[in-house]
C-alpha cells in the first residue's frame, strides 16, 4: 500500500483553488479540498472536484505523432524532434523569422510559457507570440 | 485584479459587470455571497439575468456593447450630485475637468435610450457605489471581449478613480481571468510585445538586458539580437496564415480552431500552413491539424508555478508521471530549442534546466515583478506580484499610494456601436460564454464523465416571447446562422436572455458558437469581439439538409 | 504537561515502531499547508499536526480498499469515529483493520462543530468534554420558532445559493450510493444552478438515518449553506422518537430500517 497526497492547484478556472490529489499505487483519487488555502478554504466547484477525471482519459496522446500522406503515425521522440527542428529552422531560413508564430498557454505554468516565448525571441527570432488570453 | 480574491468578501458595495461570476469562478463569487451576507450592497449589470443577479440589491440589463454609455452615465450622475471622492481626485489624479466635460453628454435619458437601463436606476446604482467606504469593481470577458473593451476598461477605471475606490483593501477594479494559468502566461511574456513582466520588446534596454542574459550576442551569427518590432496577435496569426504570411506555428496547448472568433476561417488559416506542431494531451480539434503532436503533460503530471488572478503565484506539484511516452512541456520545449540550436552557428544560454526552478530562477532575475520569487520561499510563504526582492512579501493589493504612472488619469472615452449590428436578416444578438460544468473548448471536462452528465452538448438560450413568436419549443433543435456560419443547436426557452438577445456557451464541438462569431477586434487590446454578433434563430426545417458545422 | 500533539506524535510513533503497522493516517503540514498523510516512519512525525479538521473515514476507506489486506492507523475525532462506524454498519470499512488513536478535542473545537459528541469512545489523547444536543443550537431553535411558510422560505434563500458543487455528497462519509440519485435527470434537473430543491431535500432523508453531524457537508460547501442545521433537525427528531443516534455502536440498527409493526426487518 503507497497511499500518497500532493497539494497542487486545480487545472481550471483563474481562481487557482488548492487541492491534495490521493496517489494509491499510482492511481489518482478524487482532489481532496486543501482546508489550508487562502482563497478556497477547503471547497471547490464541480470542476475541480473532477479535475482527476479527465487525466485518466483513454484519449491521452502517449506518444509523439506524424503525419504522413494524411495519416497520423506514433513515432519515438528523436523522430518526432528532428523532424520539428528541422521544418522550423527550414521555413526560418526561406521565409525568415516572422514566417513562425508561437502559442503560448493559458493551461501551462509560467516556466513553460517562459520558455516558450524565449525559444521564439532568442532563438527563432520573432516576437510573433501570443496565446488565448484575449479568447 | 487589483486586491486579493479573499478582501473582496470585506467590501461593502461590489459591482458585478461582464462576468457570470458563480459560472465562470465560483470560488470567487462565494467571497461576494458572504461580503452580501456581512451587508454589503451588491450591483449586477449584465444582459443575461445570470445566478449573483438573483442576490443583487439592484439588477440592470443593459443591451450587449453599451457599457461606456451607462459607465459615463454613472459618472455624469455623480459628478451631478457631487458624490465624488474630491480629496482623491485632487492627491492622486489628473483630467477630471476633460472627464467632466465629456461625460456632460451622458445624461440619464440619453443612457436608458443607448443602454436600456432606466435613470432611476442608473442613479441607484451611482448612490450605492459611490457613497460606499470600500466600493469594489469585478469584472471579466463580457467587458473586454467587445471593440471596444479597451473603452469598457478606462470607462471602468474612470468610475473607480472618481469615487477614490482603488488602491485600497477590499475596494479596487478587478478583472478576473479565466484560466488557471491565463495571468501567468500574460506575466511571463506570451504576448507578442513585451517580455515578462510586461518589459516592451521595443524598448532596447530591455532588449539588451535579456540579450545578455541569454547569451543572444555573445554568440553572434544567426538572428543576432533580439526582435524589436511587436509580433501578431493570435487572431492576426491567424489572419496571416490564411494569407501565406505565417508558414509555421508551434502551438502548446491551446486549441484556437474552437477558441478563435470564426472558426472556419480559423480552420482554414491552419490548413493553409506549411507546418503545424501541437503540444497536447489530447488529439483536440486543432491538433487534428498538425504535422507533428508532441504529448505533454496533464495538471497532475506538473511541476511548476502558475499565477492566479489574484496574482498570487502557486507551485502545482507533480502527483504522477505523464502516461506512456508523454512527457513534461518545459522538457519538450527545451529539447526543440537544443536542436534547433545544434542546427545553427548561433547558441543562446540557459537550455539546460534540470528543474521548474531553475527556469523560475531566471525569470526572477529578467522580471522585476517577479525578482523576489524562488521555490525555496514559495514553500513557505504565499507571495503575489509584483514581489521584487527577496525581503519583499509581495503585494497584497495593487496602487496603495501611488499609481504605476504616478497620477492616475482620467480618459474620456465615447460611446460607440459594436461592430456588428442586428438587421431583418440577422435580428438577434448572440452573446457567447461558458457555463459552470465546462471550461473553455471542453478538451477536458468533455472528458470528464460527471461533467458531461450535466450538460453534455450546446445550446442556445432564447426568450419565451421570442420562442413562441417563432414557433420554436424548449428542447427543439434550431439553426443558429450568422454572416459567417451557421449552427444547429439545442433551444433552451429561458428569461434568463432578455427579448432580442440570445446565449451560446463556446464549449462544444458540436455546436461550436465560433463558427458563427465576427472576427471584429478591439483596436488597442485586439480582442475580438465574442460578446456581441448579429445571428437568426430559426426552427429546422429540414434538419436532414442543414450543413453541420465542421469542426 | 505535553501538547495533544506531542502525545499523538508519540503513540503514532509506538504504532509504528512498537507494533509494527505499515502506516498511521494523520495531517501532515508541509508546503506551509496541511493535509492528510500516511505516516510511515517515525522519523516524519515532526510534520503531524492536528488542525484544521479533516474528515478521516473517506480516506480511511480508499487507503483499505486499495490494498486488500493489512491495517491502518489513524489519529480519529469523536466524528471520524462516529464515521467509520456508522461506514462499518453500512459495509464500507472493516473496523478490525483499523487501530483509532482517539483525540478527545477541545472546548473550543467542539463549540465551533456544534458537535453532539466531541470524544471518541476511547480517548488517548485529550480531555473529554461536554457535546450539544442534536439541534440544541440557537440557529436550530430560532428556525424551530418560525412557521412552517418562514421556515421554506428561509431554507429556499439558502439553497438559492447553491452552484451544485456536489461537495456536501462528496465529503459525506455516509453518502454510499455507487449511482447518486441526485444526478438522475428525473429527480434533479441537470446543468442547472441553483438545482432546484429535490437536490438537498433528497440528500437530507438519505442521510436522515446515518448523518453523524460532523459537519463535513457544511464546510465544504463554497456558499455557506448552513447544512448541518438542516440535518441536525432531522437528528433531533430521530433521538425524540426513537432515541437513537447514528455512529455509536456497530450493532445497533436504525430504527427506520423496521416495518410497521415495529419489528427490526433484520429479525424478519
Ligand atoms: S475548483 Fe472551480 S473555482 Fe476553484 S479553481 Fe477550479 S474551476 Fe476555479
Ligand atoms: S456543497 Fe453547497 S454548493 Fe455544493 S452542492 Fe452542496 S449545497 Fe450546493
Amino acid at each position: 500500500m503507497n497511499y500518497r497526497t500532493v497539494l497542487t492547484i486545480c487545472p481550471y478556472c483563474g481562481c487557482g483553488c488548492g487541492m491534495y490529489l490521493p496517489v494509491l499505487d499510482g492511481c489518482l483519487g478524487r482532489p481532496i479540498p486543501d482546508k489550508t488555502h487562502p482563497l478556497s478554504q477547503g471547497r471547490l466547484c464541480i470542476k475541480g472536484w473532477s479535475a482527476h477525471e479527465h487525466v485518466a482519459s483513454k484519449d491521452r496522446l502517449t506518444k509523439p505523432l506524424v503525419k504522413t500522406q494524411g495519416e497520423f503515425k506514433e513515432v519515438g521522440w528523436d523522430a518526432a524532434l528532428d523532424l520539428v527542428a528541422a521544418r522550423l529552422l527550414k521555413i526560418r531560413e526561406q521565409h525568415g523569422p516572422d514566417s513562425l508564430a508561437f502559442l503560448c498557454s493559458a493551461k501551462c505554468t509560467n516556466e513553460e510559457n517562459f520558455l516558450l516565448q524565449k525559444f521564439a525571441r532568442a532563438v527563432i527570432g520573432t516576437n510573433n507570440v501570443d496565446h488565448c488570453a484575449r479568447l | 485584479m487589483t486586491n486579493s480574491a479573499p478582501e473582496i468578501e470585506d467590501a461593502d458595495c461590489i459591482l458585478v459587470t461582464g462576468s457570470n461570476t458563480s459560472e465562470n469562478h465560483p470560488l470567487i463569487s462565494s467571497r461576494i455571497l458572504r461580503a452580501k451576507r456581512k451587508g454589503a450592497k451588491l450591483i449586477v449589470v449584465e444582459p443575461r439575468r445570470i445566478h449573483l443577479a438573483r442576490f443583487a440589491d439592484v439588477y440592470a440589463r443593459q443591451k450587449p456593447g453599451t457599457d461606456v454609455a451607462w459607465l459615463n452615465g454613472l459618472v455624469h450622475i455623480i459628478l451631478a450630485e457631487g458624490w465624488e471622492d474630491r480629496e482623491f481626485i485632487a492627491a492622486r489624479t489628473e483630467g477630471i475637468a476633460r472627464l467632466r466635460e465629456q461625460v456632460a453628454g451622458y445624461p440619464p435619458a440619453r443612457v436608458e435610450a443607448i443602454t436600456g437601463i432606466s435613470p432611476a436606476q442608473l442613479r441607484e446604482i451611482a448612490r450605492l457605489y459611490a457613497s460606499a467606504a470600500r466600493a469594489s469593481i469585478v469584472y471579466a470577458m463580457g467587458i473586454t471581449q467587445h471593440t471596444h473593451g479597451t473603452d469598457n476598461v478606462l470607462a471602468l477605471a474612470n468610475l473607480a478613480m472618481l469615487t477614490g475606490n482603488i488602491g485600497k483593501r477590499s475596494s479596487g477594479v478587478n478583472p478576473l481571468r479565466g484560466q488557471n494559468n491565463v495571468q501567468g502566461a500574460c506575466d511571463m511574456g506570451g504576448l507578442p510585445n513585451v517580455l515578462s513582466g510586461y518589459q516592451p520588446v521595443a524598448d532596447p534596454k530591455v532588449r539588451e538586458k535579456f540579450e545578455q542574459a541569454w547569451g543572444i550576442e555573445a554568440a553572434g551569427g544567426g538572428s543576432g539580437s533580439l526582435p524589436a518590432k511587436p509580433g501578431l496577435t493570435v487572431v492576426e496569426m491567424a489572419n496571416a496564415a490564411a494569407e501565406g504570411a505565417v508558414k509555421g506555428m508551434y502551438i502548446m496547448a491551446e486549441n484556437p480552431i474552437l477558441s478563435d472568433p470564426d472558426v472556419n476561417h480559423a480552420r482554414e488559416a491552419l490548413q493553409n500552413l506549411e507546418f503545424l506542431v501541437v503540444q497536447d494531451i489530447f488529439l483536440t480539434e486543432t491538433a487534428a491539424l498538425a504535422d507533428v503532436v508532441l504529448p505533454g503533460s496533464s495538471f497532475a503530471e506538473r511541476d511548476g508555478t502558475v499565477t492566479s488572478t489574484d496574482r498570487s503565484v502557486q507551485r502545482m506539484r507533480r502527483a504522477i508521471d505523464p502516461p506512456g511516452a508523454a512527457r513534461a512541456d518545459w522538457e519538450i520545449v527545451c529539447d526543440v530549442a537544443n536542436r534547433v540550436q545544434r542546427n545553427t552557428q548561433h547558441a543562446t544560454r540557459g537550455w539546460n534546466y534540470t528543474s521548474p526552478s531553475q527556469i523560475m530562477d531566471e525569470i526572477a532575475r529578467l522580471t522585476p515583478s517577479y525578482g523576489g520569487m524562488s521555490y525555496e520561499r514559495l514553500e513557505r510563504e504565499w507571495l503575489r506580484w509584483p514581489c521584487r526582492s527577496l525581503d519583499d512579501p509581495g503585494t497584497e493589493f495593487l496602487h496603495q499610494g501611488q499609481f504605476t504612472r504616478g497620477r492616475g488619469l482620467f480618459t474620456p472615452v465615447d460611446y460607440r456601436e459594436p461592430a456588428e449590428k442586428i438587421d431583418e436578416q440577422y435580428p438577434f444578438i448572440l452573446t457567447t460564454g461558458r457555463i459552470v460544468f465546462h471550461y473553455h473548448t471542453g478538451t477536458m471536462t468533455r472528458r470528464s464523465p460527471s461533467l458531461e452528465r450535466e450538460v453534455h452538448a450546446g445550446f442556445v438560450e432564447l426568450n419565451p416571447d421570442d420562442a413562441q413568436q417563432r414557433g420554436i419549443r424548449d428542447g427543439e433543435m434550431v439553426t443558429v446562422a450568422s454572416r459567417r456560419g451557421k449552427i444547429e443547436i439545442k433551444a433552451q426557452v429561458t428569461p434568463t436572455v432578455s427579448r432580442g438577445v440570445v446565449f451560446i456557451p463556446f464549449h462544444f464541438a458540436e455546436s461550436a458558437a465560433n463558427v458563427l462569431t465576427t472576427r471584429a477586434l478591439d483596436p488597442v487590446a485586439k480582442i475580438p469581439e465574442y460578446k456581441v454578433c448579429a445571428v437568426s434563430v430559426d426552427r429546422c426545417q429540414h434538419p436532414e439538409v442543414v450543413m453541420k458545422c465542421q469542426v | 504537561m505535553n501538547t495533544p500533539e506531542v502525545e499523538i506524535r508519540e503513540r503514532v510513533r509506538q504504532l509504528l515502531d512498537d507494533d509494527r503497522l505499515p502506516g498511521v493516517l494523520g495531517l501532515r503540514a508541509e508546503h506551509g499547508h496541511v493535509g492528510p498523510h500516511v505516516f510511515n516512519s517515525a522519523d516524519d512525525l515532526t510534520a503531524l499536526v492536528l488542525e484544521p479538521r479533516y474528515g478521516m473515514a473517506l480516506v480511511c476507506q480508499a487507503i483499505l480498499d486499495g490494498s486488500p489486506k493489512g491495517r491502518l492507523g489513524v489519529v480519529a475525532r469523536g466524528c471520524d469515529e462516529r464515521a467509520l462506524i456508522e461506514m462499518a454498519k453500512l459495509g464500507q470499512v472493516d473496523l478490525a483493520r483499523l487501530v483509532l488513536i482517539g483525540l478527545a478535542c477541545s472546548e473550543q473545537q467542539a463549540r465551533e462543530c456544534m458537535c453532539t459528541r466531541p470524544y471518541p469512545r476511547r480517548i488517548d489523547v485529550g480531555e473529554k468534554v461536554a457535546g450539544v444536543a442534536p439541534g440544541d443550537d440557537a440557529r436550530v431553535q430560532q428556525l424551530l420558532a418560525q412557521d412552517v411558510q418562514a421556515r421554506l422560505a428561509f431554507w429556499q434563500s439558502e439553497f438559492n445559493r447553491c452552484i451544485k458543487c456536489y461537495g456536501c455528497r462528496n465529503v459525506c462519509p455516509v453518502c454510499i450510493c455507487d449511482a447518486c440519485v441526485l444526478e438522475e435527470m428525473c429527480w434533479v434537473e441537470r446543468g442547472k444552478i441553483p438545482p432546484e430543491l429535490p437536490f438537498h431535500l433528497i440528500r437530507a432523508y438519505h442521510i436522515a438515518d446515518k448523518c453523524i453531524l460532523c459537519g463535513a457537508c457544511e464546510s465544504a460547501c463554497p456558499v455557506d449553506i448552513p447544512l448541518t442545521t438542516l440535518y441536525a433537525l432531522s437528528q433531533a427528531r430521530l433521538k425524540e422518537l426513537f432515541d437513537y443516534e447514528p455512529g455509536l455502536d456497530v450493532t445497533q440498527k436504525s430504527p427506520l430500517t423496521t416495518t410497521l409493526e415495529e419489528t427490526p426487518l433484520h429479525e424478519l
